[in-house]
């Protein structure tokens, strides 16, 4: 089988999708290929973080406006995937005050706007916080939904004809005298192969960039970081809290809701793939970061998980590369001689709006079309209409309605709607992230969607504190009446419950040890499933 | 601050420390019970595992439960149940007769092992079982009609039947049906369907919709909500305006089969005179020498300490609360007993290995009279005996011994609380 677009784009991340809707709002047909889910890679795999960039302010100014510029982009087009909270960075007992002078002209050459609080107060409202913080600046830092981001990027480019394929691998891209001519595509569900032909390429893999340049024999030379993270099941602070003192492990805190993500580790990895926390890494955070929060063993742990930075490093023929040392847009016309082939490599998710406003950039120009950038100014979600918001805390509770609609955006009313028809679909399938039947049953139908993972990562069922021990099996009610969902149940549920055990592993004292203890007795002692067929 | 006497205190209102108080009570001593919670049989099936699987061929069901048994303590002697395997049949043997008396007859299966399905349609080997859900011969029937309740989370029809068939080994010709039956418009929880069954609200809407879909040789499968107390009262009833067996399989909880077995067994320790405190937590063991003499309990108003000549500890795992896990290290709860961890990591990769989390094997050692004991054998607190799933040595969820290993346990501690106090 044969597609054609002008424009295949390899990678479903923040950065592969933002590219995707840049394109197609530019009237530019594209195809995105995505190995696995969308969010397979680093994107679903961060701290949730929309820097201010405070963090960088010091050691690369460029990065940092680049940070607080995009943030105030963001933050108007897509307010429905940001919760505007606010971060505050504190010094500490010990810190180095010299670098905190050197910090605050930092953030004022580069447009944040770091304002100075009374430390009392931050710890009147954050009673978690240490006592030996000794200064407190507040600044425009928020917290991202890197899901929700995703879908409205890929949402809205569908409405302008893009589109995306899942669950496939880019296995090899084609080129004749000089020019990649297509894609070669192996379907990782059915095994199938299917081409792609197109007049470019864009290399959007992030941590796997130096494979896929590999494929036409190049060399993009990315340092895979390996970066774990903590996920408390407690809210605690209201705001996010970095830590004043160059960058380090372990500074960070960010509250998403009722939940608190802590983090980051640094390793180099071999592999894009290498994200499986480890306990020591788990060791290591929880020290730091009772440094700022003294009570933190007092803290419910969820789960520990990891993701794998993209660093660009500048090979030895760094000419072609462009743009920021945030990130790079490598131009492999100019650097190696294929026509249609380019690279956008390293960044941050704060920042895959403008990495892909400048892709977009140079394709339209070798494709001479001529249409600007709209990614700025065009929503990315429509805000959820009060009427609709009314019908669905009738079925579904306030709280439940609330998050479903931050979670559906536009759905949201065919999904109440069928509620509304239909009173079994009302049923809580996940009690910790509220999710309803109705809305699992309308994720399970997306034509992306051939997994519990997939329904997972679209609905956060099994996000919370039971790790989907009750709402894994739920699910399974809600699929069995498609026929796409063929394969075991067996073979469904093993795989969600391993995937979800490897971030609760590292993290196995207390109630999560209390909690495996009680899915090992739902799923071997009165199931059985160890011995399943 | 009050202080309470007993001869004999349980801690812990599990399968193990209901089966210590009732036959500590039956020779005739003053006991009393004290749980901060449930534990963990409320969460079970209600069914009672004794051993699923062939030692040598861990996918075979043992067709031999108690001689299985005999084999393991042979290759691992220090499994619980070689502590108890004196008591094994008369401690199984008083649990059915206090059952039987209570109205909530458990059945065995000639010394065999029951394969019962699942809410999940896969077939799980347990040795004592309520006669509601004590399938017979599934391999004969020539229909399985399996009954869920529209309204009714957690229990999916054809769920079970796309599993049972790959799981269960059936008539070529048998015939599986799912269903699901209207008895209402609202959110129906399995406590509240449980009561309206029982009072017979809905028997008819149920027969009626169910009955249609019967044929000659066809078994009615359910969701364990049929009625809220013991025995076969509701699914015998069924059976008979169905003309068919009705069975209830086991599923997540909250299930009733276990909670039903908690009632019995608590509704029995009463007759008995045997006091029973929920919801109050013992913190502090104090001893004189290497005996127990009181400990202190945390109760709803306040602080209490209760005396006690023998005292047994059946605080369960980490689950119950007899075990706790931080970050550095495991401890038991109440009398900081050394916890067997061995050399392993706390867990494994793989979530469903075959060869269990080791986690759950951690616990206290014992000897033969299940005083808790150091590594050289010596015991460390003459009048206490520890039972249940605190002990060390068993991977319950994969051997398939939970409320076996709980219930032969805490019938040798209430046996032995003469001896141990003699001591
Ligand atoms: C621990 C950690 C914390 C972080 N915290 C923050 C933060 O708070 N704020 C912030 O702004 N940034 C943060 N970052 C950085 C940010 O997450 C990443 O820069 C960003 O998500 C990268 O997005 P991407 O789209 O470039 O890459 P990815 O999201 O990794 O997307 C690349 C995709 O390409 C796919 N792919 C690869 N090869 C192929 C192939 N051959 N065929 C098909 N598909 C393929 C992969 O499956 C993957 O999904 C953090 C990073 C880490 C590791
Ligand atoms: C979901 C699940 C399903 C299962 N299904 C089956 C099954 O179908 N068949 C089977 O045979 N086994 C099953 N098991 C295993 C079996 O239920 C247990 O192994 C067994 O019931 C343990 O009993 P126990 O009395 O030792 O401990 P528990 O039942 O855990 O009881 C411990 C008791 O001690 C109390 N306690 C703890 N600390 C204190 C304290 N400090 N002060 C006062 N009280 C305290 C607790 O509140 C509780 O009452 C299952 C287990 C689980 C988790």
């Amino acid at each position: 089988m044969t597609d054609k677009a002008q424009v295949v784009i390899i990678g479903g991340g923040a950065t592969g999708t933002g590219i995707l809707r840049d394109l197609a709002l530019r009237g530019i047909s594209a195809v995105l290929v995505e190995q696995g889910d969308l969010a397979h890679g680093t994107s679903s795999r961060f701290h949730g973080l929309l820097h201010s960039g405070g963090r960088y302010a010091v050691k690369d100014k460029e990065a940092a406006r680049e940070c607080i510029e995009e943030n105030l982009i963001l933050c108007r087009i897509a307010p429905s995937c940001i919760e505007p909270i606010g971060g505050l960075f504190v010094e500490m007992q010990g810190d180095d005050p010299e670098y905190t002078e050197k910090w605050v002209s930092a953030c004022a050459e580069a447009g944040i706007n770091a304002e100075e609080t009374d430390v009392q107060e931050v710890l009147k409202s954050n009673p978690a916080l240490s006592s030996n913080i000794t200064r407190a600046f507040k600044v425009p830092d928020c917290a991202v939904d890197g899901f929700r981001i995703l879908w409205g990027n890929v949402n809205s480019a569908r409405k302008h004809g893009a589109k995306v394929i899942t669950y496939s691998k880019v296995t090899k891209i084609h080129q004749e005298n000089g020019s990649v001519t297509g894609v070669e595509l192996l379907n990782k569900l059915t095994g199938e192969k299917k081409t792609i032909e197109c007049e470019m390429v864009v290399n959007a893999a992030g941590a796997w960039a130096g494979e896929v340049a590999a494929m036409v024999g190049l060399e993009v030379n990315v340092i895979k970081d390996k970066g774990t993270l903590l996920a408390f099941n407690h809210r605690m602070m209201n705001k996010i809290v970095n830590r004043l003192r160059p960058p380090g492990d372990g500074d960070i805190f960010v509250p998403h809701g009722t939940i608190t993500i802590l983090g980051t580790t640094s390793q180099t990895v071999d592999s894009a793939d290498a994200n499986k926390p480890e306990r020591q890494e788990v060791l290591d955070l929880l020290k730091i970061g009772k440094e700022m929060v003294p009570e933190i063993e007092n803290f419910r742990l969820v789960r520990a998980f990891a993701g794998v930075r993209p660093l660009y490093q500048p090979g030895s023929s760094a000419t072609g590369r462009s743009v920021s040392r945030g990130f790079a847009l490598l131009d492999h016309q100019q650097m190696d001689g294929l026509n249609g082939f380019v690279s956008i490599v390293g960044g941050k998710f704060t920042t895959f709006r403008l990495m892909a406003e400048r892709t977009a950039d140079l394709v339209a120009e070798k494709l001479a079309v001529d249409a600007p950038c709209r990614t700025a100014q065009e929503p990315l979600t429509d805000p959820v209409p009060e009427e609709l918001l009314k019908r669905g805390k009738k079925v579904f509770g306030i709280p439940g309605a609330k998050k479903a609609a931050e979670r559906l955006g536009d759905d949201f009313a065919r999904v109440i709607e069928e509620a509304e028809q239909n009173a079994e679909k009302r049923q809580v399938f996940c009690e910790c992230e509220m999710v309803s039947r109705a809305e699992i049953d309308f994720v399970a139908r997306d034509e992306d969607c051939h997994t519990l993972g997939d329904i997972r990562r679209k609905t956060r069922m099994g996000m919370g504190t039971c790790q989907g021990t009750f709402c894994g099996y739920r699910t399974l009610g809600a699929l069995n009446k498609y026929e796409k969902f063929a394969r075991s149940h067996r073979e469904y549920l093993s795989v969600f419950l391993q995937k979800r055990w490897k971030g609760i592993r590292p993290v196995l004292w207390g109630q999560q040890l209390r909690e495996a203890q009680l899915a090992l007795g739902i799923y071997c002692s009165l199931f059985g499933m160890e011995r399943m067929k | 601050m009050m202080n309470k006497k007993a001869d004999v205190l349980v801690i812990g209102a599990g399968l193990s420390g209901l089966m210590a108080a009732a036959k500590a009570v039956e020779q005739g001593k003053k006991v009393l019970l004290v749980a901060k919670g449930m534990g963990a049989l409320g969460l079970s099936s209600g069914c009672i595992d004794l051993w699923g699987y062939d030692i040598d061929q861990p996918d075979q069901v043992c067709s031999r439960p108690l001689q299985e048994i005999d084999k393991l303590i042979q290759v691992n002697p220090h499994h619980p149940y070689a502590r108890v395997r004196d008591v094994l049949e008369e401690s199984l043997d008083f649990f059915r007769k206090i059952c039987a008396e209570n109205g909530s007859p458990y059945l065995e299966n000639e010394g065999g092992n029951w394969l019962l399905p699942t809410a999940l349609g896969t077939m799980r080997p347990t040795y004592l079982v309520p006669a509601s859900m004590a399938v017979k011969s599934l391999e004969e029937a020539d229909k399985i009609l399996v009954v869920g309740f529209k309204g009714l989370k957690d229990f999916y029809p054809d769920v079970l039947v796309a599993n049972l068939q790959r799981n269960a080994e059936l008539k070529p010709s048998c015939k599986l049906e799912p269903v699901l039956v209207e008895v209402g418009s609202e959110e129906l929880k399995p406590a509240a369907l449980a009561h309206r069954l029982e009072r017979g609200e809905i028997i008819d809407k149920i027969v009626q919709q169910v009955k249609p879909l019967l044929s000659p040789g066809a078994v009615v499968l359910f969701p364990p909500v049929l009625g809220s107390s013991g025995g076969a009262g509701m699914a015998g009833r069924l059976a008979d305006e169905l003309g068919c067996p009705v069975y209830e399989v086991s599923n997540i909880p909250p299930a009733l089969p276990g909670d039903r077995l908690q009632k019995t067994l608590l509704h029995h320790l009463k007759t008995r005179g045997v006091e029973v405190i929920i919801g109050s937590t013992v913190t502090t063991a104090h001893l004189e020498g290497n005996r127990c003499v009181k400990v202190t309990v945390r109760c709803l108003s306040g602080t209490m300490t209760i005396s006690a000549r023998v005292f047994v500890l059946a605080t369960g795992s980490f689950l119950g609360g007899g075990l706790e896990a931080d970050i550095e290290g495991i401890k038991e709860s109440i009398f900081n007993l050394p916890v067997q961890i061995g050399a392993e990591e706390w867990s494994v990769q793989e979530f469903l290995d075959l060869k269990g989390q080791p986690f759950n094997k951690f616990g206290i050692a014992v000897n033969d009279h299940l005083q808790p004991v150091d590594e050289s054998g010596q015991v460390l607190v003459k009048n206490l005996m520890v039972t249940g799933a605190n002990l060390a040595g068993c991977n319950y969820p994969i051997e398939k011994c939970g409320n076996g290993v709980a219930l032969a346990t805490g019938y040798k501690a209430g046996k032995l609380v003469e001896v141990v106090h003699g001591e």
